[in-house]
């Protein structure tokens, strides 16, 4: 068994006088720190980053991050995969601690995105979908256009996840947005592709969030260890015709996971998912199987997925009101777990948690996405 | 929208459509080893390796979804413009399209389309080019 022994974030949100390097070490620091082992411990670096590459010319930054706090020689990887580049660093080390390969891995997420004109997402600029003027909102817009179509679901309902969404990130002093949002503001917001509007769309921001992963000999001697049950990465299965409200690799990512921690969704005490907009966290908290499909909307309208309802879903605000550092991101939602698991969470800390879930999509194609992952922590 | 009979600009991408007098079409890739159909084509059957073939298809369909996007738009693309997944008549493929600018106010899931083309945007080097787009059958008949 696996366990993340140590926990480092920063806040999520603008951080213009700050390097790539510099985020990404406060956060690497800070999670070694909690962990309470020493640099010289750590026996490898998953270094996720998207944007680097593209927006600054930096390449490979990982090893230059983690040489600041001292770790040194051993195999340092450099991660991208979209917007599920943390999880799927934190995918490779859990399987590398699982394989018996090492006992402590450190996992760091780190993202420096806000700069001017960078334009909306897309999943690559030689994509014939991306020439014909596919963005990401329109992906979801479409899916959103379709449940309201088939499953009746209304604008209140999406707008109802943002409103519980800004609930929550008030009370997470590391979200960017940290203001009340009701139904009726979400709904006046301007259109950014029928029928979103910009509140119902995941602001982008500067972040890193860091997790130090031990084997269970390590953690033996962490007394607020909580153990990673399993970690599942997936692609997409492209199948044409794609279902775009049933979205069969991400329901498909979900029940792998559950298998193989031996838990189902009745057993989880809050989710952590990629509420990359309204609609996506409807359709994820479908294919989690916490509700039956099409009642996605209804679910969060009743209050269900609010803090203190039957299954709390984005405490810390999530991607709509947390931000949404792209390779951080996956990071951040295990952040997000442990310190709930621990019962560290403060003002947003689900009484009495024991399991939590994380959920994490990223890039498009054929209607579907190139990668899904679950994971599965408990106490 | 109208067609343009602009041919000497170039399409934004080699092999995805053809204009013809007949219209426009899309270009899929068939596999004869397992009779499968793909959009857009490529080298090879993702299912068994056979080298595709080329063959026209796409020219009408219906309207699976859609949206308006009316943010800044990328490749010198009308403000707002639409686009959509459409069911193909002729194979049993789902494909993403830009939807006829002109329409943006009237389109509807499960609405008949047409496959047409015009001079639309610019290309990865900045330069006009011809992309597909499906219009509503209802207004061109």
């Amino acid at each position: 068994m696996t366990a993340v022994v140590g926990i480092g974030i920063t806040p999520f949100g603008r951080h213009l006088d700050r390097t790539i390097a510099q985020l990404g070490a406060t956060a690497a620091r800070a999670a070694l720190e909690d962990s309470g082992l020493t640099s010289a411990q750590v026996e490898a670096g998953y270094v996720a980053n998207a944007l680097g590459g593209m927006l600054f010319g930096d390449t490979t930054i990982g090893q230059g991050i983690l040489a600041e706090l001292g770790i040194r020689r051993v195999p340092v990887l450099n991660v991208e995969n979209a917007c599920t580049s943390g999880s799927s660093a934190l995918w490779l080390a859990w399987n590398a601690i699982e394989a018996g390969q090492m006992d402590c891995a450190i996992v760091l997420g780190v993202e420096k995105m806000c700069v001017p004109g960078l334009g909306l997402i897309n999943s690559g600029r030689s994509e014939i979908d991306t020439q014909l003027g596919l963005v990401t909102p329109a992906s979801f817009a479409m899916r959103a256009m379709r449940h309201m179509h088939e499953f009746g679901t209304t604008r209140a309902q999406m707008a109802s996840v943002v409103a519980k969404s800004r609930a929550h990130g008030a009370r997470n002093p590391l979200a960017l947005f940290q203001r009340q949002e009701t139904v009726a503001d979400v709904l006046a917001a301007p259109l950014v592709a029928d029928p979103l509007t910009r509140s119902e769309c995941c602001p982008i921001a500067d972040g890193a969030a860091a997790v130090v992963l031990a084997s269970d000999r390590l953690a033996r001697q962490a007394p607020r260890a909580i153990r990673l049950n399993t970690a599942v990465l997936g692609s997409g299965s492209y199948e044409n015709l794609a279902d775009m409200v049933r979205w069969e690799t991400d329901s498909r990512t979900a029940r792998q996971a559950y298998e193989r921690a031996g838990v189902g969704p009745e057993d989880i005490d809050l989710v952590e998912c990629h509420d990359a907009f309204s609609i996506a966290e409807i359709l994820h908290c479908e294919a989690l199987g916490l509700c039956p499909a099409g009642e996605g909307g209804r679910l969060a309208a009743a209050g269900e997925t609010s803090l203190g309802g039957r299954i709390p879903v984005n405490v810390s605000g999530g991607l709509l009101s947390r931000g949404h550092p792209v390779a951080a991101t996956g990071v951040a939602q295990i952040v997000e777990i442990v310190m709930q698991l621990r019962g560290e969470a403060g003002a947003r800390q689900v009484t009495g948690a024991r399991t939590g879930l994380a959920q994490c999509m990223g890039g498009d194609r054929a209607g579907d996405t190139k990668s899904c992952t679950v994971a599965i922590l408990s106490r | 929208m109208t067609g343009d009979t602009a041919h000497n600009v170039p399409a934004f991408a080699p092999d995805v459509f053809v204009e013809g007098a007949g219209g426009s079409a899309l270009v899929g890739g068939h596999c004869r080893q397992c009779g499968s159909t793909w959009f857009p084509t490529a080298e090879r059957c993702p299912e068994d390796g056979t080298r595709l073939e080329p063959i026209e298809i796409g020219r009408t369909g219906r309207l699976y979804s859609y949206t308006v996007v009316r943010t800044k738009a990328p490749f010198g693309l009308p403000e707002p413009y639409g686009v959509g997944y459409v069911d193909l008549d002729d194979v049993p493929l789902r494909v993403f399209m830009l939807l006829d600018p002109a329409q943006v106010d009237r389109l509807a899931i499960g609405a008949p389309v047409r496959l047409a083309s015009a001079t639309l945007g610019v290309g990865l080097n900045g330069e006009p080019c011809r992309r597909p787009y499906f219009t509503l059958l209802t207004d061109t008949q």
